[in-house]
């Protein structure tokens, strides 16, 4: 559906006949067009390419490669549905065509088939403290940590995560973005909360926001 | 209204915060966490969990990007 999405977009590739300085009449009214739809939809964009590649330059490039596919696909875009969820989807793609390939990261592969207890106990770590005690802790931890524990969760965790939690998205959309069915959804937005909730207390007692009534007890 | 336990009550808790459950199963489950603490502390937590990471995920772009966006597009057209 997507795969005129897949070629990578340069400017060296695009026709170099019409070496006209302006872009015609036609090109600056799609310009315009995309710019007044898609552009105000940059501070979601930037948010969920930070949430993909995890820095802010690398997120910038994101953001700017999935734009410049976006824009040569506008054609196809149907007004009227839902804008940020196809240009999200154009990101998907855009990353795991792009910067997948350079790196493969060791943290994939198989995780959806990984058992429940293999991501670890929330309960078990947390027996140990109240829940009164890990509700201030999370309130209080530095955003830094929080940001830190959702980079060290597996992508596919994460931007379910990210998608479902701060930008709201529905799972049939989360779905749809991330090219899975909505079952996958629920399992990975139950498995990365879970992870997270995880490292954020391991992170919580480390840094001492979260003291363990009974430390001593521990083994 | 369904009696619902305590483990399928913690099992659909995102499901319930993220509204993606029929009516019915919602009504069933907030009239368990009215009279059931231990879910309800389990609740509040994943409520807590989803405000911690809201509040961490605010970074805005750079003010230049929009306008990197877009003279990328230009290039991209008219070379």
């Amino acid at each position: 559906m997507l795969t005129v999405l897949d070629q990578p977009v340069s400017p060296r590739l695009v026709d170099s006949e019409a070496m006209t300085t302006k872009p015609d009449k036609a090109t600056e009214d799609k310009i315009r067009d995309f710019e007044q739809q898609a552009l105000p939809l940059m501070p979601q964009l930037y948010g969920a390419a930070l949430r993909w590649t995890r820095n802010p330059s690398d997120a910038e490039d994101l953001v700017q490669e999935a734009m410049a596919k976006a824009f040569v696909a506008w054609g196809q875009y149907q007004q009227g549905t839902n804008l940020k969820a196809w240009l999200y989807r154009i990101m998907t793609n855009t990353h795991i065509n792009s910067y997948n390939k350079k790196a493969k990261d060791p943290s994939k592969g198989g995780l959806d088939d990984l058992e429940d207890w293999q991501l670890g106990d929330a309960k078990s770590l947390t027996a140990t403290t109240s829940r009164s005690a890990e509700l201030e802790a999370l309130d209080n931890l530095p955003s830094e940590i929080i940001r830190k524990s959702l980079r060290e969760i597996p992508e596919e965790f994460r931007m379910v995560v990210y998608y479902a939690v701060v930008d709201g998205l529905p799972y049939a959309e989360i779905a749809e973005v991330m090219g899975t069915p909505v079952g996958t959804v629920m399992s990975r937005l139950h498995r990365g909360k879970k992870l997270l909730r995880v490292l954020l207390a391991e992170y919580a007692i480390e840094q001492g926001y979260l003291v363990p009534e009974s430390a001593t007890e521990k083994s | 209204m369904a009696e619902i336990d305590c483990e399928e009550t913690k099992a659909l808790v995102h499901e319930y915060l993220h509204n993606e459950l029929k009516p019915e199963a919602q009504q069933d489950i907030t009239a368990h966490l009215a009279l059931c603490d231990s879910c309800e502390e389990e609740y509040d937590l994943e409520v807590y969990l989803n405000k911690a990471i809201t509040r961490s995920c605010d970074e805005a772009p750079p003010e230049k990007l929009a306008e990197k966006v877009l003279d990328y597009i230009r290039k991209s057209q008219s070379h």
